[in-house]
């Protein structure tokens, strides 16, 4: 019975389908696993306690005649996603026992297509992070080599996903944040188009930068996930509908002038030869220069702690969460946040608040935005040559739990090749492309490809061609 | 390198508490970070923003209760208060005398 966790969402839908199964004969497959991994793993914060409640209306939904692709699917959430009347902590302490008062408008689309919430992973507190290792409930493990992180900061996600405890899982992606954990668990990870799922109901980091997106094990499944929850919703005014075809030809363009150092050689064996795959599939590949890509990450290291610093200025103990007094208001807020907020949600903060103040906006916020508009040109203009961007999605494998703690720049850099996308808010997707060997275990690793604004579709495509 | 009268500026400025030690280290974590993000002061000035896809989203100014996420959730966000009275939410007074 346990390997019914092992199937693909489209391999479980037909099954559900046909009757060769139940919703809950599915969730018990997984609640199985959960049981056997998660201590070890650490991946779920929490198991809801009410999973076979939940399949059995799912599979009463279907005797009543209902039908949808994700009826009775099991799915995990990362824990900055609210369902309403469930905890959501974001990995702070800062909101240890907050429960949400409504559904985020990802969640009610799921509920009413019929999917099984399993429970909330977990993930960098606040999403700030590269590993999960800055949680505040311990780091999540990787199921490939569990001495490695699983990436982040969806790590929990990625992992549920990658030891079969859930059938797919919602992540959030600020700056690579469902691709690069896709890439170090082996799964396919998509951010999508800036506008197309709602951030309503997301604990918002970088508003101009976040969304949610599909952690899954295929790239149809990633698929039948954001066909469920993309769509213009009234409640966040930057979501739409409206998109236009991109026509270029089959071309991938290659900006390589970005790999010439920093990523590791077999990484890039890897890479080379997914794309032989895809000229092979009628694809001509061609070399591109993204001038200001090289300059991405600082930008995005600057306007990212901007948007941080102005989100979590919410988190001040009056309304919810953690509330800490001392001798005056500010002390009650200083405490508050001193003690609710981990070392490197401090550290974005702090650096944020800088970059915003007067003196020194110009020099960094005012600069990080010209050069995000110049980066923004630069990606459209490509577009109109090429149907994809392709890189790796991260520069190495996953890293050992602790290499990357002690200096958070080295860890910043585990983003370089997904910022960009999360910039000029176009949509990528990370899919497995082979595994690299270090200290005698396979580990994978992810080609990323971007597409125009609202072109998913064609990532699906030749997500597919390389998934065979 | 920032300097730690800045450091604690900024802590007074995001409403931080901070220890001597953290101090310390974020004026090292910090300044590196800064030398990192430096490179974003070589971009030219000037470059025109072009104009954005949502430009002012409006909506009639009128109650919208059925879409609303929280309507007839009042009492659970009262729920949250870290401090209550009754359907009150207590916080500390914020004109104090001598200021």
């Amino acid at each position: 019975m346990s390997n019914l966790s092992e199937l693909t969402i489209n391999e479980a839908s037909k099954k559900l389908a046909a009757g060769d199964i139940t919703a809950v004969e599915l969730v018990r497959a997984c609640l199985e696993n959960i049981k056997a991994k998660n201590g070890e793993l650490n991946a779920y914060l929490e198991v809801f306690n009410d999973v076979e409640a939940q399949a059995e209306a799912a599979d009463a939904r279907r005797a009543a005649g209902e039908s949808h692709p994700l009826l009775g699917i099991p799915l995990a959430l990362k824990d900055n996603i609210l369902v309403e009347g469930r905890r959501a902590s974001a990995a702070s302490k800062m909101l240890e026992g907050y429960v949400a008062s409504y559904d985020a408008t990802v969640v009610k689309k799921l509920k009413e297509a019929g999917a099984v919430f399993l429970g909330r992973t977990n993930m960098d507190e606040f999403a700030h992070g590269a590993t999960t290792e800055n949680s505040a409930y311990l780091p999540t493990k990787n199921p490939h080599d569990t001495t490695r992180v699983p990436g982040g900061s969806s790590g929990g996600s990625a992992a549920v996903v990658a030891a079969h405890m859930a059938l797919g899982a919602l992540g959030t992606d600020t700056g690579g944040s469902i691709r690069e954990p896709a890439s170090f668990c082996g799964l396919v990870g998509l951010k999508p188009t800036y506008g197309m799922v709602s951030r309503s109901g997301l604990i918002a980091m970088g508003s101009s930068l976040d969304q949610a997106g599909p952690l899954t094990r295929t790239v149809a499944d990633a698929e039948l996930i954001i066909n469920a929850i993309k769509g213009k919703d009234p409640l966040d005014s930057t979501s739409t509908d409206v998109f236009s075809k991109n026509t270029a030809p089959k071309k991938i363009g290659v900006p390589r002038h970005l790999f010439t150092s920093g990523v590791d050689q077999d990484v890039l064996e890897n890479f080379e030869s997914s794309l032989t795959t895809l000229k092979t599939q009628g694809y001509e590949v061609v070399d591109i220069e993204l001038p200001s890509a090289g300059l991405a990450l600082a930008v995005y290291y600057v306007i990212m702690p901007a948007e941080v610093s102005a989100n979590l200025a919410r988190f001040d103990g009056v309304r919810y969460g953690l509330s800490q007094s001392g001798t005056s208001l500010w002390e009650d807020y200083a405490k508050t946040r001193g003690e609710g907020f981990g070392p490197e949600v401090r550290r974005r903060i702090m650096l944020g608040t800088y970059v915003l103040s007067s003196g020194y906006y110009d020099a960094y916020y005012g600069k990080a935005t010209a050069a995000r508009e110049t980066l923004r040109r630069e990606v459209a203009e490509a577009f109109t040559q090429v149907a994809l961007i392709a890189t790796p999605s991260a520069p190495t494998p996953a890293p050992k739990l602790g290499e990357k703690t002690n200096d958070p720049l080295t860890m910043y850099l585990l983003d370089i090749f997904t910022v960009t996308a999360n910039l000029t808010g176009n949509p990528a997707i990370s899919v497995p492309m082979g595994t690299v060997e270090r200290e005698g275990k396979r580990l994978p690793v992810g080609l990323q490809l971007t597409a125009a604004h609202g072109n998913e579709d064609t990532l699906f495509v030749v997500g597919k061609e390389i998934e065979k | 390198m920032i300097s730690k009268e800045e450091i604690k500026n900024l802590a007074e400025l995001a409403r931080l508490e901070l220890t001597e030690e953290e101090t310390a280290s974020l004026q090292k974590d910090i300044s590196n970070i800064l030398d990192y993000v430096g490179q974003v002061s070589a971009v030219a000035d000037g470059v025109e923003q072009a104009v954005p896809p949502h430009h002012n989203v409006m909506r009639e100014d009128v109650p919208r209760r059925a879409e609303d996420p929280l309507a007839g959730k009042e009492e659970t966000l009262r729920a949250a208060f870290p401090k209550r009275e009754g359907s009150y939410n207590v916080v500390r007074k914020i004109i104090q005398k001598d200021e």
